[in-house]
């Protein structure tokens, strides 16, 4: 591999501060934040870094919740082209020692000076785990490590997020990629709805600083607060939104609440999770200027496939959301059960080949079976990600998910996509959000119990539920349980439905036979 | 209509049992309760079981099809026939 001779992104920040230093970059807390401020937080961070004298070929450690100074720190080590590890804040801290420790990073940096308590008391910490893992560091990574610049983590679930290395390159197309198609440019604002260490703010904050534009930051604190984020969008104007269904819910119901709309909106994109019909439907109403798109992707590769909805305000909402279509470059693949691609229609495991991908995560050996070679019409060979995905290829060639492949569980012996069953069940128009898990039952093996959360002067109750299920789902999909809660479902730190905690609450109180 | 005295109790016992959030007059005597997945394979051996206790009346396993335990108007038509035989 060789090493890059791509631009740094904080260089091209720089020079779009040089050029607007009044223009704001950020909006925070309701405060501007101008070109020429961000720099000096930036040339602060850069100066203390070079001040400690950290070893060149190591990457740090960033443990920072989103605010100005930290996307300073961020803007530094992409000017230093220092490889830095930039995991949630929520993990536990145990875990990111673990992880700052397998990063073989030599410096956990705060954004708030070298003296950070909690920076501090982490670092210890990482010393800790550096003395007894035996492991050690996976660093520097198998396929090269000069080009790399944001190491982020997976949100896998179970055991250790795997650290996934992206490369200058990479970014350099993604985020060119993203300005030329949602349109971002000096005078466009464009909020930030997810937590600094998302692969999304590759979008909404890296984009956005890279091409002069401005982002209105949401604090993470105030994120699941309808009416706070209605004010930040009408406050700044906000031209661009991506975010996980959660935000478009919560905006809906503010919208009831008020008749608020967002006229300044116009492009608005859906992506990390399936989004509700009721919620898709309810969108050209709120955002009458705007262009809506679902996209798809995965921190591995980032944004894959692309859906723009065409006549949501004629009703023409579909009730199963395509995935969409290859973004530019990308290759899109169908694999069947038996390792062939599928040509034509049928159903299969989507893999993708991006040009934004990462070369494999930091561990190699968590590579064998997701990162897989194959040929790439008119370039060879190519390395593809197994996104775990299950798609459908319709007739006319559009993708339509199907469900995790991990979310298929065996019922009474028949495969069951626990998915499937809880897009059914939201199509009933009283239910806000729901739930379908596998629970071990003793008779069956497994069996399916649903949460749902319905209107709160809704009467839906399990029989009419039923009904409202029976033309949709076959036996075997139909939930043995349904249980009605008026509390919203517990969610992850990304706002999706947190399916394996109802799992074990349940669980847990099976055992306790309650 | 009101009910009868026998499909108001299977009804109950089917809402008790296995919907206990739905008041039992809501249960209509022609849904599908194999297809609404409200009685399943396991299911329908506790409905035999409540039968036999019940109504004292016999369920002979090779008569034990599902199509007889479909709705809960078949459940009464089953139950008025294993009487009349008896």
């Amino acid at each position: 591999m060789s090493e890059t001779t791509v631009t740094p992104l904080a260089d091209h920040f720089a020079e779009q501060a040089e050029r607007q230093p009044q223009s704001p970059a950020l909006i925070w807390e309701g405060e501007p934040v101008s070109y020429g401020e961000l720099l000096a937080l930036m040339e602060t961070s850069s100066a203390e870094l070079e001040a400690a004298g950290l070893p060149a070929d190591r990457p740090v450690g960033i443990r920072a919740k989103k605010s100005p100074e930290a996307i300073g720190l961020v803007l530094a080590c992409l000017h230093a082209r220092r490889p830095f590890l930039l995991p949630s804040i929520e993990l536990a801290s145990d875990t990111l020692a673990k992880l700052f420790a397998q990063a073989g990073t030599s410096q956990v940096l705060s954004p708030h000076g070298p003296r950070s308590e909690s920076a501090a008391s982490l670092r210890a910490l990482v010393d800790d785990v550096r003395a007894e893992d035996t492991p050690g560091s996976d660093w520097p990574p198998a396929s090269g490590a000069g080009d790399v610049t944001f190491m982020l983590t997976t949100s896998g679930s179970t055991g250790l997020p795997k650290i996934v290395p992206l490369t200058a390159a990479g970014v350099d197309a993604f985020t060119d990629w993203a300005a030329e198609q949602f349109e971002i440019r000096p005078g466009t604002v464009v909020a930030n709805y997810a937590p600094l260490n998302f692969d999304l703010c590759l979008l909404d904050i890296w984009t956005t600083l890279k091409h002069g534009a401005c982002v209105a930051l949401v604090d993470q604190d105030r994120a699941t607060q309808g009416a706070y984020l209605a004010d930040l969008i009408t406050e700044n104007e906000v031209n661009v939104l991506q975010a996980v269904p959660m935000l478009y819910r919560l905006l809906v119901d503010v919208n009831r609440e008020d008749g608020r709309t967002f006229p300044s909106v116009r492009h608005a994109i859906t992506t990390g999770d399936k989004i509700p019909a009721t919620t898709l439907a309810a969108l050209p109403s709120l955002f009458p200027n705007a262009r809506f798109y679902n996209v798809y992707g995965c921190t591995e590769t980032n944004d894959s496939l692309i859906h723009e909805f065409v006549g949501l305000a004629d009703g023409n909402v579909p009730s199963n959301i395509p995935v969409g279509q290859p973004l530019p470059g990308v290759t899109a693949r169908v694999q069947t059960d038996d390792g062939e691609a599928l040509e034509g229609p049928g159903t299969g495991e989507l893999l993708v080949w991006t040009p934004f991908q990462t070369r494999g995560y930091l561990k190699a050996a968590l590579n064998e079976d997701r990162f897989v070679s194959g040929p790439d019409n008119g370039h060879g060979e190519r390395t593809f990600y197994r996104t775990g995905d299950i798609v459908r290829r319709h007739d006319d060639g559009t993708l339509t998910l199907e469900g995790r492949a991990d979310f298929y569980v065996k019922v009474r012996g028949v495969k069951v996509s626990t998915q499937v069953v809880e897009q059914a069940i939201q199509e009933h128009p009283d239910v806000v959000e729901v739930a379908v898990v596998a629970v071990v039952d003793e008779l069956a093996g497994s069996r399916l119990h649903a949460v749902v959360r319905r209107e709160p002067d809704s009467k839906l109750n399990s029989l009419s539920l039923r009904q409202h299920c029976a033309t949709r789902l076959a036996r075997t999909e139909m939930p043995s349980t349904i249980e009605f809660v008026s509390e919203p479902l517990p969610k992850t730190s990304t706002g999706k439905i947190d399916r394996k905690r109802i799992k074990s609450d349940l669980e847990r109180s099976d055992a306790n036979g309650g | 209509m009101a009910d009868d005295p026998t499909t108001m109790k299977i009804k109950q016992f089917i809402v008790e049992e296995f919907m206990p959030d739905v008041p039992a007059d809501e249960l209509d005597s022609d849904f599908d309760l194999l297809t609404g997945g409200v009685v399943d394979s396991l299911g329908l051996l506790k409905v035999v079981a409540w039968l036999e206790d019940e109504f004292d009346v016999g369920v002979d396993e090779s008569e034990l099809g599902p199509e007889s335990f479909r709705t809960v108007a078949a459940i009464k038509e089953y139950v008025d026939q294993a009487r009349a035989a008896t």
